[in-house]
């Protein structure tokens, strides 16, 4: 069975645009049209996943910038959501505790009072584009939908 | 005499610009609202495209916690990143244009969003080129190949075709070099871009915030051998310049000391300030659209009652009104100006009627 401790995790970086904000990392992934924020302990996972470094070296890393303990798990934690948010290169094979673990399991098994924030990613979008306006022969509901105006009776913008 | 609105609970258009007083500084003044004034006016900053910058004002105070500020700070995020996505395109939209010997100036946009204090807290969403006259079906044929579709550039402007009146020789001599990721791109200098902004704000009647914002980080941030001779231009474009700035001062609270509008920036007419802060009490998607994405008139030729209210909701904005006759800001009511674009707009409805009538509703 492989050793799943001794796996390197690599970062994909191809067809992302990344901005760091503030110790988070704002990621637009051009493949899927996704604008992504990773939290300051999932930036930092992320950053640290180099193809070189195993998981539990990732933690040590993460330990000295954070100057927090660091448990391995929280490093696994983020590896999932990073492998679903399709941030790295393979998947990375969890070991059999982790699969299928939940934010709140997570939590629980490393403690509510840990130092460390949950690894967070989010989707991020836009509340305004609930009021741009839909040209001529889009389905609409309301008028105020509608660049026009006006929502004719089949339910299109005119 | 400077306006004072009265400030209370209905009046959400103040609230908007309490929202944004100051706040393209790097320091901003700390926001004077409530947690439920903040709530209340957030979906406006939403939807004028100011969220990230309102963000800016209030995120050392109190109020950055509460949940209408996590909105905003959740737009500026997003703003942050597509301000990237943005940049990138702009690189490369130069580089394409230069390949086959079109040298665009970038206006607007990231021109404007370089000078904020991150380049997040400007949102905008396409390019905006002024390339030389003959040069724009070039670019056009360039910029309409099936590859490069997913640029949003704009090449025609009304504020420089239309009301600008500077010759592009002009304007490209004034123009300078500033650094984009790996290149050079050329922007509008700094006296053309902000008469441009002033115009370009008026034309839409005011209608989002962040266009002021603009204007205020524009004359706070003018360089210090700043032309207002060049600025400002000939007599009624100098008008419409000093009160697009005099709106920056009095709503936003810019500042105009040493300025030569500083005079006409206190007195402006007494239906300006009211008519911008009611246009920015509104969400309303057609409110925020120039006219010229609406639908035409033609296809509600066949169905009068829809008609009825197309021509309601194309009633002309004052403001949009004044520029679009070239008028004065002055005392005088706005209405002979709004009726004079109606007609305008009927006689140019009926000229192309026949044209309708040969289209695919005949």
């Amino acid at each position: 069975m492989k050793n799943t401790q001794q796996q390197l995790p690599h970062a994909r970086i191809e067809q992302l645009i990344i901005r760091e904000l503030e110790g988070e990392a704002l990621v637009y992934d051009q493949e899927r049209g996704k604008a992504l924020c990773l939290n300051q302990t999932a930036a930092l996972v992320w950053k640290h996943c180099d193809g070189q470094t195993t998981i539990p070296q990732i933690a040590q890393l993460m330990e000295k910038e954070l100057s927090t303990p660091v448990a391995v798990d929280a490093v696994w934690f983020a590896l999932t959501r990073l492998d679903k948010m399709h941030l790295l290169k393979e998947k990375v094979e969890l070991p059999s505790a982790m699969a299928g673990m939940s934010r709140r399991d997570f939590s629980r098994r490393v403690g509510l009072g840990a130092a460390l924030a949950i690894p967070v990613i989010v989707a991020l979008s836009s509340s305004a584009s609930a009021t741009t306006c839909l040209p001529a022969g889009s389905a609409c509901s309301s008028g105020a939908q509608c660049c026009s105006g006006i929502c004719v009776g089949n339910n299109t913008c005119a | 005499m400077m306006f004072v609105p009265p400030r209370n609970c209905t009046s959400r258009g103040r609230l908007v610009a309490d929202s944004l007083t100051g706040a393209w500084r790097h320091s901003p003044p700390a926001p004077e609202l409530s947690a439920e004034e903040l709530e209340l006016v957030t979906p406006l900053l939403i939807s004028a495209g100011a969220a990230a910058v309102a963000w800016w004002k209030l995120r050392q105070s109190n109020l950055r916690t509460s949940a209408a500020a996590i909105k905003l700070q959740q737009e500026y995020k997003l703003s942050t990143l597509e301000a990237a996505v943005h940049e990138k395109d702009i690189e490369q939209v130069f580089t394409l244009l230069r390949a086959e010997g079109v040298e665009p100036i970038l206006i607007k946009g990231w021109a404007i969003a370089r000078l904020y204090p991150t380049p997040g807290l400007r949102h905008y969403s396409d390019i905006d080129l002024c390339v030389h006259p003959d040069k724009i079906p070039l670019a056009e044929s360039i910029l309409s190949r099936p590859e490069n579709n997913k640029y949003f550039v704009d090449l025609i402007h009304d504020e420089v075709d239309r009301y600008y009146i500077t010759p592009w020789d002009e304007l490209f001599a004034h123009s300078q070099l500033v650094r984009l990721g790996e290149i050079d791109v050329r922007v509008v200098g700094a006296e053309d871009h902000l008469r441009l902004l002033c115009i370009h704000l008026l034309k839409h009647g005011v209608s989002s915030a962040r266009w002021l914002c603009d204007i205020g980080l524009a004359v706070e941030n003018r360089p210090a051998d700043f032309d207002w001779q060049r600025c400002l231009g000939e007599r009624r474009q100098a008008d419409w310049v000093a009160c697009a700035i005099g709106l920056a001062h009095q709503l936003l609270g810019a500042s105009v000391k040493n300025t030569p509008v500083a005079d006409r920036a206190m007195r402006l007419p007494k239906w300006l300030i009211p008519q911008v802060l009611k246009r920015w009490e509104s969400t309303d998607a057609r409110y925020l659209t120039p006219y010229k994405y609406h639908a035409p008139m033609q296809n509600y030729l066949r169905r009068p009652v829809v008609a009825l209210k197309a021509l309601r909701h194309r009633w002309p904005d004052p403001i949009e009104a004044t520029i679009w006759l070239r008028g004065s800001f002055d005392e005088l009511p706005r209405l002979p100006f709004q009726l004079g674009v109606c007609f305008s707009r009927i006689a140019k409805f009926i000229a192309n009627l026949p044209v309708a009538g040969r289209g695919p509703l005949a």
